[in-house]
């Protein structure tokens, strides 16, 4: 019986293998392209076809343009963009198909990703977690401190050069790397236990990682794409949410079961009820929240994890396309960043509700935040795109909630890092030319550009060392490596080859909450 | 005596442009950032990619081959096209660039 078996998939096969030979590619299925682009482009581009990191993809937005300027992207890549080329990893002919299936086929309508479909998604590595290593198994100050993680992204946005790489801070060395398979875009460490980190990727999928053997124990996927992620101050949760489907989802930090999901919808500040992307999402040290942005629905939730259920406390009308976050007043305090308003509004978490909107520059992107303690003030940083005019950094009393200074800068911005012991607030220059390769440098106590860094590549997401005495710049996309500074001379003192890095993460992180304030801002915490 | 001496300054002069003209690692790496470093990488290629690494490489090799493929003496349809447009002092800093480079 099982020999019958076997000759027919021999002959079907067979049989199948003649078929494709004489139908060739060129009647090659509309669903060998879908499979074609979720596995090559649908990580930046979305899932959905709706746009992600990059432009969308679909008859509409395709209307019109020409298949050979098309043809010409895919092979040769964009110039000073993540899009690589394709030539010879794509044939010409599955260059020409892929575009055609893309110019015929519209957005998807949100495609779904279940509870049961994460569940089923859920991959152990470490089957027994006793049997890790109980200290980290290469060298590192006593405190675990000096961990930077760079999320390496890979030319293509996944294959073998995606993944979170951790670097030592203080000797600049390598200590680990942990391959992601796609993109790699956030790196949470856990603020109860030093032993673990989260990495997210592009495509959703989470990792759970151990530091001390520098491994990949679990894993699941969460979504389709999104790189929302946060950690509870207990470490026991996690939340994690999408751009495609619209949707979020708490899972236990352990063992990365989901536990529940959230359906984000919502009526937006226009008055429309829309389905939402999932923007940021925060845990904070003062209480055993969650907090996410609706991107689309302009609305924070606030989701208490200790009451039964997960229940949800919606703050409306926040502003229009909200992205990013950073934690102030211990954590109380969040400062949420409304790119099509450009507005930062600050949230009050316990009253759950809007205090004020702060005018911030055009376009905001505050990355992770900063804010820094000059006399007696605590000034809160923003980047943004400045996809207009104002190419600015905006300043913020974050006592008074009011605007200090927007500070010229040369370009857009997208990531503001400030250490209490580093005199400059660096920001990462993206504009789209010769600018691109540098970060400023504002003076914190005359709130002007000092300096201005010639890194090379993309440079962008700077972040200090935990102990502020160092500088770490991604060369980005044009650049392949991280480029190290002394934070007070700021002369380049390594280089860390890698893949396409971006965001850098220092574990120092947890300490400070949002980047720039001392260890004591916690205190306000309790 | 004057002319000896305009002789031997002019022939300074042409030294010093001469090496000024030479190559520029600093230009040869813009270059490759603009030119090749989408394919071939600023240092190697990536992982993934179905290209051939040229940091490291003997500059000579280099320089050689991209005239090459630039002439279309060496056929590639691809490298024919973007080696296509460079003038022989690009060439010359890409090379020197990327053979200045530690894979």
């Amino acid at each position: 019986m099982k020999n019958t078996i076997k000759m027919l998939n021999k002959s079907l096969l067979a049989s199948s293998i003649a078929m494709l030979l004489s139908s060739g590619v060129a009647v090659a299925k509309s669903d060998d392209f879908h499979k074609l682009y979720q596995d090559n482009c649908a990580s930046c581009h979305g899932s959905d076809h709706g746009g992600y990191l990059a432009p969308a993809l679909n008859s509409a937005t395709l209307k019109g343009r020409s298949p050979t300027s098309l043809r010409t992207i895919v092979m040769a890549g964009s110039f000073d963009t993540l899009m690589p080329p394709f030539y010879g990893k794509l044939s010409d002919d599955e260059i020409r198909g892929v575009i055609k299936h893309l110019q015929e086929t519209p957005k998807q309508p949100n495609p779904a990703w279940t509870i049961d479909d994460m569940k089923k998604s859920l991959k152990v590595y470490v089957k027994d977690e006793s049997t890790l290593p109980a200290k980290p198994t290469f060298q590192i100050d006593d405190k675990f401190e000096n961990l930077i993680g760079v999320a390496a992204r890979g030319k293509y946005g996944r294959g073998e050069g995606s993944k979170a790489i951790f670097i030592n801070s203080s000797t600049h060395q390598k200590v680990g790397e942990v391959p992601t398979g796609t993109a790699a875009h956030i790196i949470d460490f856990n603020p109860a236990n030093p032993r673990w980190a989260y990495v997210k990727t592009d495509t959703a999928e989470i990792f759970k990682v151990d530091l001390y053997s520098m491994q990949a124990v679990r894993s699941i996927k969460t979504g389709w794409n999104g790189p929302g992620m946060g950690v509870s101050r207990d470490g026991k949760y996690i939340m994690a949410g999408s751009f495609v489907p619209h949707n979020a989802v708490i899972l236990n930090a352990d063992t990365l079961e989901p536990l529940k999901t959230f359906e984000l919808e919502g009526t937006d500040p226009d008055g429309k009820h829309v389905s939402s992307d999932s923007g940021m999402i925060i845990g904070t040290p003062y209480a055993d929240i969650f907090a996410i942005a609706l991107e689309n629905a302009g609305q924070v939730w606030v989701i208490d994890l200790n009451k039964e259920g997960f229940p949800v406390t919606r703050i409306e009308n926040v502003g229009r396309h909200l992205h990013d976050a950073f934690l102030t007043h211990g954590g109380k305090k969040l400062m949420i960043a409304s790119y099509d308003d450009s507005i930062v509004a600050a949230i009050d978490l316990e009253k759950r509700e809007i205090i004020k909107k702060l005018e911030a520059g055009c376009v905001p992107h505050v990355g992770g935040g900063s804010a820094v303690k000059v006399d007696g003030r605590t000034l809160g940083f923003g980047t943004n795109f400045g996809d207009c005019d104002k190419t600015v950094v905006s300043v913020w009393d974050l006592d008074k909630m009011e605007v200090v200074k927007q500070v010229p800068v040369s370009g857009g911005t997208e990531s503001p890092a400030a250490h209490a012991n580093a005199p400059y607030v660096a920001v990462d220059i993206i504009s789209k030319d010769r600018r691109a390769r540098t970060v400023q440098l504002i003076d914190k106590k005359t709130l002007e550009v000092a300096r201005t860094l010639d890194v090379g590549g993309h440079a962008y997401f700077p972040e200090y060392s935990a102990d502020g005495k160092f500088l770490y710049i991604s060369a980005g996309y044009n650049g392949d490596e991280v480029v190290v500074y002394d934070s007070n001379t700021l002369q380049k003192v390594a280089s860390v080859p890698m893949e396409s890095p971006a965001g850098i993460f220092s574990r120092g992180r947890v300490k400070y909450m949002t980047r720039g304030l001392s260890p004591d801002e916690m205190e306000q915490s309790k | 005596m004057k002319m000896t001496h305009f002789i031997v300054s002019l022939l300074a002069g042409l030294l010093a442009a001469g090496s000024a003209q030479a190559t520029s690692l600093y230009v040869g790496q813009a270059k490759a950032g603009a030119v090749c470093a989408q394919c071939h990488g600023i240092r190697m290629p990536s992982a993934d990619a179905p290209f051939p690494p040229l940091g490291g490489r003997d500059p000579e090799y280099l320089k050689t081959a991209i005239k090459q493929y630039r002439d279309k003496t060496r056929k590639s349809d691809i490298m024919n096209a973007i080696a296509g447009s460079l003038t022989d002092a690009e060439i010359n800093d890409i090379a020197a660039y990327y053979g200045s480079v530690k894979p």
